[in-house]
């Protein structure tokens, strides 16, 4: 599998280097930037492959623990770290944002390197890649919700509620006095405890972290200005909106139409409108704190002032991670033609407004928002689907339950 | 503590879940209502064509008297008569002589006079030239020294202007060897140009292209605006000098009898271009009065603001008496259905006059038939997406333009018939480009998106975007309807089951992703198209390839590749997993994702090209919503799906590529030239003009062609 996913890469940056050297005439610059992000992409298959076998792994071993180990036979032959090192690499979206010679795959790097490194249990990994991610491009500062989860909890697996139920079940199931049980009662009452040492060894290590790349900056910056510019000009553009030129995101529209005095207020308010999902979606999915970053990631990458289609590929390759559960998802189809149409619609309607001159904004603007619906929609299924998926595994549970009381 | 979860209260559904349910529940009846609403719309067009109005205030077309004297028409008929003085020497040094007659005349104007010269490329596969901007790169190219053409530009600046904005005048030439049509227009431009020399009114710069069109009207042209577009630091004398040393020499030897005048070696520029004019006269001669011809499509259906059609359109005919016409379909003409369909339409309107005098929407079966034929033609051309004309040019770069073609009424030997016609064509243009002297803007105020059913009634995307929209909006219904049948989701038409089998199905399925294979198969055979559209790139590459011969290298290579993506991909032995009971499903889900697929395709060509989309849609959107296995139509044997399948069998053929353009040219031109090669001919025009329908008919129409022969033919 991992040389096909590395067969497939090489082909993937060959073909790139070729068409850009067409392109652009062998510049040579290009030719680096592109190995680099094919680099990049490479990492992060590895990445998010291997985060995908600890998740897996994680989640047959709380099958395992629940009793319900039929639920998996139709899945064995899917693994979901390959499927999704898949889908991250064949996304026409990564491709056009390497084609692009985007820095979003470098983010999305970091961000991985995070999640994998809260996977795995590798706190200084993960403290790096959250502190890079959010020095990068300051959304992903989000992250930390999950990314303390996942090293407080461990990797995603069913609600702690089901355990317990499974406990108590064995535990008053007294006929039952086989060793193996009363174990696998203890260990799965130990996964539920919120274990703090890592997650104060995470908070350690990205201020450390941080204040090594604060003091990098400040040491690269010094010849042009203050650290307090440096944060001005990254951080407060993203921030402020300052650019309104038009992307993918729905937000430059709006600001450009806004009136000046409304304008701090608005911004505010767009700002909070991830802050605020960001508390609810914690309390209800904090199980699974994977999926919470998925879900945190694909919200930001929505409501972000500069999206691009490389947060989309990011969120998209994550979603593959998650196979077992969103198995039953509804309207998969229709969310599949959304995203090939908007994505085919957009670039048109950007072509009809600014080189032919016979659309205008509105035109452009539409498939914006098209394609934040299509989001929304892929935001609210996925979790519906997951939420069914936890309530489908306490049913099995409880039958089997039953079954054995009985 | 579950059982709480599966006697929860069934939740009403909200109202539009609840018609959307209705809708895809009842989507046969939806299907055939929204079909034919679709083609009646489109029959309806022509009566719901608005007449035109000049939107913009600031144009005030006519509202100035001509200034045009009898001095400037002289002039010209002295120019003209020392270029048809030339005819007779050798071609190359005529060419030469009258260039420099040329520039003489136009710098004693005051004009900047500048040459520009440019290298004449046959056209080159560009498949993805729709989404670039006008390529600045391609002058590097090498070139032939042969196939150099010069154009003669000259610049009045505008005395009032601050040289931001110019007004481009556009006439067609062949230097040395044209004939006395070419001449009349020359000196119609002429005596324009003499006046706007001497006038104080004029606020945007002049540009008059004279465009060497020995290798016809486009090429240079465009050549020129993209140098104008393009700008060239380095000078283009010096680009150029190392490689045409004859051309260079010809160029100093004809500077010479002109030495006194200047003419720069730079590319002269003025301002933005407001809009421009390109016009001819005709060689042909009109019977009854002088006519105007008006064109307008640009590349990929794309039209000049209709304000600028419709100051030529009035001036012309409130002002001087001209008889504009546009393009039409004349085959239409004396089409009896029509004509038939026009009389019904216009008893149809009487009826509803009569009812309420406020209804006039009826037209005259005459004017009825005029207008489809107008409208057919438009389509046609906007479908096809070639320019008709050199205007084609100018829409890539933004600029509104279009072409007007001037016929005179009897051949012009008549010395005052024919400075009566230079008058006419000199206020014309003058009135027009004193109009757009007056704009303030560009042209924004009136229509980019329409098609002409006559010179002076149009037909606005609002209104011809509801035929296209009802004829696919059955589309995403159907998808939806044959998904949730092959899935047996629950629509919530049938309440009581979805408790009953909600517990038994505690597997995980992955029943939601069934369609993932029919996805890629829908995938597989779009690939296909796109191989099979870049395919005549290569045949092309064949020395002494006849079009016969290419077309059919060109088919059955496509129906190889089929043939092996068959065998590879698409035997049934490839998805082992899907049970017997849903193997029935298979090809109505298969039909579901390729009627999304065509969806999805129209609807993007509807934005790329309409005139495109309405037609493909005309022919797939049946064929689609018909396909059924023909096994099972064939088992049934009923009246109904032997129908179906006349009707698939029809559609089949008639959507297949080749033969819809063979069946669409023995209906417009008879039957007597069918040849193989003039498919190839027709497809190698479309991809040489970039045209957008290329794509669309390669990636679009072909595929989908292809997938529904696949649903016919699958063995269920």
């Amino acid at each position: 599998m991992l040389d096909r996913c590395t067969m497939d890469l090489h082909c993937y940056s060959h073909f790139l280097v070729h068409s850009l050297l067409k392109e652009l005439k062998g510049n040579l610059i290009i030719f680096f930037a592109v190995w680099f992000l094919s680099l990049q992409i490479l990492l992060v298959l590895l990445l998010i492959r291997a985060t995908g076998h600890t998740l897996q792994m994680a989640y047959r071993q709380s099958l395992n623990s629940l009793d319900i180990v039929d639920l998996l036979k139709s899945s064995d032959s899917l693994s979901s770290g390959d499927v999704a090192a898949l889908v991250y690499l064949w996304n026409p979206f990564t491709i056009a944002a390497c084609v692009g010679l985007s820095t979003s795959p470098v983010e999305n790097l970091v961000v991985i390197l995070a999640l994998h490194g809260a996977c795995k249990g590798l706190v200084p990994l993960a403290a790096f890649g959250w502190v890079m991610a959010t020095h990068l491009s300051l959304y992903p500062a989000i992250l930390i919700i999950p990314v303390i989860l996942l090293l407080g909890y461990g990797p995603d697996t069913p609600p702690r509620k089901l355990f317990l139920q499974k406990g108590y079940g064995k535990n008053g199931d007294n006929h039952s006095s086989d060793n193996c049980g009363q174990q696998e009662t203890n260990h799965s009452k130990a996964e539920v405890t919120f274990s703090w040492r890592p997650v104060i060894h995470f908070l350690f290590w990205s201020s450390l972290w941080s204040t090594y790349v604060l003091v990098l900056c400040s040491i690269s910056v010094k010849p042009h200005g203050s650290l307090w510019e440096m944060f001005q000009r990254t951080y407060g553009f993203i921030l402020t909106v300052e650019d309104m030129s038009p992307n993918i995101g729905v937000l430059w529209y709006f600001f450009a139409e806004v009136f000046d005095f409304f304008r701090s207020f608005f911004m505010i308010v767009f700002h909070l409108n991830i802050l605020f999902m960001i508390l609810p979606l914690a309390i209800r999915l904090k199980h699974r704190p994977c999926f919470l970053a998925f879900i945190y990631i694909a919200i930001s990458s929505m409501l972000k002032s500069y999206p691009s289609v490389g947060d989309s590929a990011l969120y998209l390759g994550l979603l593959g991670l998650f196979l077992d559960e969103l198995a039953d998802m509804q309207f998969s189809f229709f969310l599949l033609c959304g995203y090939i149409g908007v994505s085919l619609l957009s670039p048109v309607m950007h072509n009809l407004w600014i080189w032919r001159g016979t659309g205008n904004a509105n035109f452009y603007y539409a498939t914006g928002m098209a394609y934040a619906c299509l989001q929304i929609i892929l935001v609210v299924e996925s979790v519906s689907a997951v939420l069914n998926h936890d309530r489908k595994l306490r049913k099995l549970s409880v039958t089997k339950l039953r079954d054995g009381n009985s | 503590m579950p059982k709480t979860e599966t006697e929860t209260p069934k939740m009403k559904p909200r109202p539009i879940v609840r018609l959307a349910i209705f809708l895809i529940s009842h989507s046969l009846l939806v299907c055939v209502v929204c079909c034919t609403a679709g083609v009646l719309a489109l029959l309806l067009l022509p009566l719901l064509a608005k007449n035109t109005y000049i939107s913009e205030n600031a144009l005030m077309p006519g509202s100035a008297s001509s200034m045009i004297s009898n001095r400037d028409i002289s002039e010209a008929n002295r120019l003209a008569s020392d270029l048809s003085g030339l005819n007779f020497e050798p071609q190359d040094a005529a060419a030469l002589e009258s260039r420099g007659i040329l520039t003489k005349y136009m710098s004693d104007l005051g004009a900047e006079v500048s040459y520009h010269k440019f290298h004449h490329k046959p056209n080159q596969f560009h498949p993805l030239h729709f989404f670039s901007s006008p390529d600045s790169t391609s002058s590097v190219d090498n070139f032939s020294c042969s196939a150099q053409g010069v154009n003669t530009v000259g610049i009045i600046r505008a005395p009032r202007g601050d040289g931001k904005e110019a007004i481009v005048l556009v006439t067609p030439y062949k230097f040395g060897k044209s004939g006395t049509a070419e001449t009349l227009s020359l000196s119609i431009a002429y005596t324009v140009f003499s006046l706007l020399s001497r006038v104080t009114w004029l606020a945007k710069d002049i540009i008059w292209l004279v465009a060497d069109s020995q290798y016809g009207e486009y090429a240079p042209v465009e050549a020129w605006l993209r140098d104008y577009h393009t700008p060239v630091f380095t000078g283009l004398g010096a680009l150029n000098a190392d490689t045409c040393i004859k051309i260079d020499d010809l160029y100093a030897l004809e500077q010479k009898p002109i030495a006194q005048t200047k003419i720069s070696d730079g590319f002269r520029r003025a301002g933005t271009m407001a809009a421009a004019l390109i016009f001819k006269v005709a060689d042909r001669n009109e019977l009854l009065e002088d006519t105007l011809n008006i064109y307008a499509e640009a590349s990929n259906g794309q039209m000049p603001n209709l304000d600028l059609i419709n100051i030529v359109n009035y001036l012309a005919v409130h002002r001087q008496g001209l008889r504009v016409k546009v393009e039409k379909v004349l085959s239409l003409l004396d089409s009896r259905w029509l004509e038939i369909l026009g009389e019904i339409f216009e008893v149809l309107g009487k009826v509803a006059r009569s009812l309420n005098p406020g209804w006039k929407f009826g037209i005259s079966a005459a004017d009825y038939v005029e207008g489809s034929a107008t409208l057919a033609s438009s389509l046609y051309n906007q479908a096809l997406g070639i320019p008709t004309g050199p205007h084609g040019a100018f829409r890539d770069f933004q600029v509104d333009a279009i072409t007007l073609e001037i016929s005179p009424k009897v051949s012009s030997h008549n010395k005052a018939r024919h400075n009566e016609f230079l008058l006419r064509g000199g206020r014309l243009v003058e009135g027009v480009v004193r109009s757009i002297n007056n704009l303030l803007e560009k042209f924004h105020q009136s229509f980019f998106l329409y098609m002409l059913t006559s010179p002076s009634k149009f037909v606005s995307v609002g209104v011809y975007m509801i035929a296209f929209a009802l004829l696919v909006a059955p589309l995403p219904l159907v998808a939806a309807s044959l998904y949730a049948d092959a899935n047996q989701l629950d629509l919530g038409v049938k309440n009581t089951k979805s408790t009953t089998t909600a517990p038994d199905e505690l597997d995980i399925t992955f029943r939601s992703w069934k369609w993932l294979y029919a996805a890629k198969e829908v995938f597989l055979v779009h690939v296909w198209g796109a191989a099979v559209s870049l395919l005549p790139y290569f045949i092309c590459q064949i020395p002494n390839c006849s079009p016969t011969s290419s077309s059919v290298i060109w088919v059955s290579l496509s129906m190889l590749g089929l043939l092996i993506l068959y065998l590879i991909a698409g035997s049934p032995s490839t998805h082992v997993s899907i049970s017997q009971h849903e193997e029935k499903g298979e090809w109505a889900i298969l039909k579901s994702v390729t009627i999304s697929a065509v969806f999805i395709g129209l609807l993007l060509m509807s934005v790329v090209n309409f005139a495109t989309a309405e037609i493909g849609a005309l022919l797939l959107v049946p064929m689609c919503l018909m396909a059924q296995p023909l096994k099972l139509d064939m088992k049934a044997g009923k009246f109904r799906s032997l129908f179906r399948v006349i009707c698939n069998m029809v559609l089949g053929f008639v959507a297949f590529p080749p033969a819809a353009y063979f069946v669409a040219k023995t209906l417009f031109e008879g039957s007597d030239s069918i040849n193989m090669g003039d498919f190839w001919n027709w497809m190698e025009s479309l991809w040489a003009w970039n045209s957008a329908t290329y794509i669309y008919i390669g990636m679009v129409h072909l595929p989908c062609w292809a997938l529904c022969l696949h649903i016919l033919l699958h063995s269920c």
